[in-house]
């Protein structure tokens, strides 16, 4: 891209002529000198043959992230979505300090917080874009800006019921770009949307059902070759030796190097696996010949990580660890020995692997100090920095193309595919793919932690809890569940927490932390609701009055409005007649969470199938996440949470064998198929007047398991403290 | 020896490792990416393609064993410009989410409505059996059923 020295400008070829209406970094960049390009990009492009095309900052992986954001670019510029181009903005953030990161956009997917990041600056941008666009044709017809309107794609006067097409405009913006001050244009208010708060289907729905090449496994650039590693399936080990000899002999087989473990303290948390890479013409004969590969790997020191190891020593820690408090008030000895009734119970959950549908996969080209990378990875600052961690070029030598991701979940977000790919391409000097298998992708997951946790709660003859007292141990620190909700709502209160030592590879898995707290916490309120005879609704109602707001002690610490969790368990209740008669063997459970910025109830009806297994049939479910910029979006997140919590529920179980995992495909770790999937999903999305979007992404997956238990427990008086439930009815 | 097919109606040859499976020739030879690699152990069906109509996972069959056989991919399930019903139905109901194992999902119902035009609940929980990460199965059910609905219209 050309140097930009205005907003607005013109750029020719002998075909087309384009106008990029540009954002920026200062507020009203106008007539700067020739500010970095890293900080200028477009959220519109204007051809003159009539192509509109709407650029958007963050990647989707599903999310819908970039349909919700071409939605309120759409919205400001008055564009049918049908009619434009939507493509991804490149990396906008700075390089100045040695590292990537976000400038004046977010540009990652995470926390189920991107569309609120967003927000503001991109439909200020697309706004500006407007307005140059109108004051170009008042200029055009000679009247003033403000007789003018925009509509689909066209700037209208309806005094002479002219019309001309923002992209006949290009020239003629240009001369006015410079002259619009961006900071003094507001976006539209919420009462005069049109497009945000309305249905919109994915915007690359086409190109999906076509099996366009859209997603990062697609991309290829010319010369590159590619590489298969045979890494340490130990989850930490070395390489005693290895023998080559007939991995050589396949043809199209370029080369064959080791890769080091980084850092090479097995102690320190694994950035990258040391294992034998496989360098090849294509994918194929890489596989091949790296299955011909004889390693013997040496994995004694991960021995200790072991699936019932681990377990066995978190519920020895529940016993006799030590533990650090988190919360603590009011007095709980006090409430215990005053109890009419007191209730106790343990819980736990395996490891879950994230089986991102999309194995991972990057391009690298590493020539000289200059490195570009082709990549599908959930936020564009951490792929670029895994350049320089992997091989040291300054993040500003770095250029990246990114693309659509099958799935992230959380796993997209880590470096290593991308390091593996820089290393590689630097080893060979040549441009190299690396494209992992799924056992690759499970064996090396950055896993949902494995953890047990003991609550013990003290009710009065009303069933009212008087004291509430968790200890939590778990192989990585589990803090969160202590500080959730009901600490602070119920006076006596203690929260615990103890990490037991272990050497396994943790990461962000959808809703980190909340989604096993939201399943322990609202699972025990219902043991707590059964043991006292008290209407289980009643009883979350009773917990959610106890305040009005406060604000929450876990990230991103926003305030709590305890009226909104009455709101969706009432709405959710009601949708669902939960309460109602069931027939033998079926049964209904409730449960609410807020996860980081929006709050989720579900109701689900449960049919037993025998004694050892149920069919969830119908979820009713309501939400509050804020303005909906695109409820159907809304409700496909809320689906999508629901179809995901309830397979890791049932059969997310990640093995550790002395240090080997040993479910590594969809032979070995089950995922729920269209049979189970309930047939009848009910959303409610709730309107609280709120002018801003908050997040959905991962909202709806904690509340599902506890409310998918809970029915069990209605259905069968079975109660599921250990996880996953196809092991343990 | 060479072994001669029909990709989406084009003739292809091919004397490369018969162990090579289908889809690493579609993907890498015959430049068609909408088959996508999910497991390669035929569990997950995101590499379903039509080979003489029926639905298989061409992460599981080897070039050697594709000799005069007719394959149809993604890319060749439309009639030109003219979506193929089961795309549409995907449309009409906004399934695809991340989009990645889609291609596959749309390829085994439209060997299935074949077989089966008037699917029930219970015919769809038999006879698709493909992974979808994003869970859109409740969406997927309804332009199956969408899908069968406008195919009977037509």
């Amino acid at each position: 891209m050309a140097s930009l020295n205005r907003r607005a400008f013109l750029k020719s070829s002998a075909a087309t002529a384009t106008l990029v209406v540009a954002v920026s970094h200062a507020p009203h960049l106008i007539a700067q000198n020739a500010p970095s390009t890293a900080h200028v990009s477009p959220c519109l492009k204007l051809n003159s043959d009539g192509q509109i095309t709407l650029c958007v900052p963050i990647p989707d992986m599903g999310q819908g992230m970039e349909t919700t954001a071409a939605q309120m670019i759409a919205d400001e510029l008055h564009v049918e979505l049908n009619e434009v181009s939507v493509e991804l903005m490149p990396f906008l953030g700075s390089t100045n300090e040695g590292r990537a990161v976000f400038g004046r956009f977010y540009q990652g997917g995470g926390g189920s917080g991107s569309t609120m990041r967003i927000y503001h600056e991109l439909r200020r941008t697309a706004a500006y874009a407007r307005t140059v666009l109108l004051e170009a044709a008042a200029r055009n017809w000679q009247v003033p800006r403000t007789g003018l309107v925009a509509a689909s794609g066209h700037v209208n006067d309806p005094g002479s019921g002219r019309a001309i097409a923002y992209t006949d405009l290009i020239e003629a913006a240009q001369s006015v770009g410079d002259e619009i001050k961006s900071n003094t244009i507001d976006p539209k208010p919420v009462s005069a949307q049109t497009v945000i708060g309305k249905n919109a289907k994915n915007v690359h729905g086409k190109s999906i059902v076509m099996g366009e090449p859209i997603f990062g496994i697609d991309a290829e650039i010319p010369g590159m070759v590619h590489a298969v590693i045979r890494r340490c399936p130990h989850l930490n080990g070395d390489i005693v030796r290895f023998d080559d000899r007939e991995a050589r002999e396949v043809p199209g087989v370029i080369d064959i190097t080791t890769l080091d473990r980084i850092p090479e303290d097995k102690s320190a948390y694994r950035s990258v696996a040391n294992g034998v890479a496989v360098i090849a013409e294509s994918y194929w004969a890489a596989r091949k010949a790296a299955n011909l590969l004889e390693i013997e790997w040496d994995g004694s020191i991960s021995v200790e990580d072991d699936t019932e190891g681990l377990r066995s020593k978190c519920l020895a820690a529940l016993n006799d660890g030590e533990f650090r408090t988190s919360i603590e008030g009011g007095d709980i000895d006090a409430a215990f020995k005053e109890a009419d009734q007191i209730v106790e119970a343990t819980y736990f959950h395996p490891h879950w692997a994230h089986t991102c549908i999309e194995p991972h996969s990057c391009i690298a080209n590493v020539q000289g100090d200059e490195a570009e990378i082709w990549v599908g990875h959930q936020f564009m600052d951490s792929a670029i920095n895994g350049v320089t961690n992997a091989v040291g070029i300054s993040p500003s030598k770095v250029k990246s193309n990114f693309y659509r991701m099958g799935t992230g979940f959380g796993r997209k977000f880590e470096e290593d595919y991308v390091m593996e790919a820089a290393l590689l391409s630097k080893a060979i000097g040549r441009a190299v793919k690396v494209t992992w298998s799924r056992e690759d992708e499970m064996e090396q997951d950055y896993v949902n932690s494995l953890g047990a946790y003991r609550l013990r709660a003290s009710a009065d003859s009303d069933g009212n809890v008087t004291a509430w007292h968790i200890k939590a141990a778990a192989d990585t620190v589990p803090a969160i569940i202590t500080r959730e909700y009901p600490a602070r709502l119920i006076e006596n209160y203690k929260g615990e927490f103890h990490q037991v030592p272990n050497g396994v590879s943790r990461g962000a898995w959808r809703g980190p932390h909340h989604n096993v707290a939201g399943w322990v916490i609202q699972s025990f309120l219902d043991e707590i609701a059964a043991a006292t005879g008290k209407d289980r609704l009643q009883s979350l109602l009773d917990i959610y009055s106890k305040k009005e707001i406060l604000k929450s002690a876990n990230w991103p610490y926003r305030d709590t409005f305890f009226e909104r969790y009455r709101a969706v368990l009432q709405k959710a209740a009601d949708e669902a007649g939960f309460g109602k008669t069931m027939p033998n063997g079926w049964g209904q459970g409730i449960a609410v969470h807020h996860t980081f910025v929006s709050v989720c109830t579900h109701v689900v009806d449960v049919e037993m199938l025998g004694e050892k297994d149920y069919r969830a049939h119908r979820v009713t479910s309501a939400i509050d996440c804020g303005l909906p910029v695109n409820p159907l979006g809304v409700r496909a997140q809320v689906e999508s949470g629901i179809m995901d919590g309830l397979c890791a529920a049932k059969y997310g179980k990640w093995v550790l064998e002395k240090g080997l995992v040993t479910t590594n495909n969809f032979d070995t770790y089950q995922k729920m198929r269209i049979n189970e999937a309930p047939a009848d999903v009910d959303i409610h999305i709730l309107d609280f007047g709120e002018t801003e979007p908050r997040g959905t992404g991962e909202v709806s997956l904690p509340p599902v398991i506890p409310a998918l238990t809970n029915a069990i427990f209605a259905a069968s008086g079975k109660r599921i403290r250990n996880l996953p439930i196809s092991e343990n009815l | 020896m060479a072994v001669s097919f029909s990709i989406n109606g084009t003739q292809r040859t091919f004397d490369g490792d018969e162990e090579m499976p289908l889809l690493w020739h579609l993907r890498e030879e015959a430049g068609l990416k909408g088959t996508k690699f999910g497991c390669g152990i035929g569990q997950c069906g995101a590499c379903t393609v039509h080979l003489d109509g029926e639905a298989v996972r061409s992460c599981s069959v080897p070039m050697g064993t594709v000799s005069g056989a007719s394959i149809t991919t993604i890319e060749g399930l439309a009639d030109g410009d003219s979506l193929h019903p089961v795309q549409e139905a995907w449309l009409e109901e906004d399934v695809p989410q991340c989009g990645y194992c889609q291609a596959g999902q749309i390829m085994a119902t439209a060997a299935f409505l074949k077989e089966t035009p008037n699917p029930s609940d219970e015919d769809i929980n038999n006879g698709i059996t493909n992974l979808c990460r994003c869970g859109t199965y409740y969406r997927i059910r309804k332009a199956i059923k969408r899908a069968a609905e406008n195919m009977a219209a037509t």
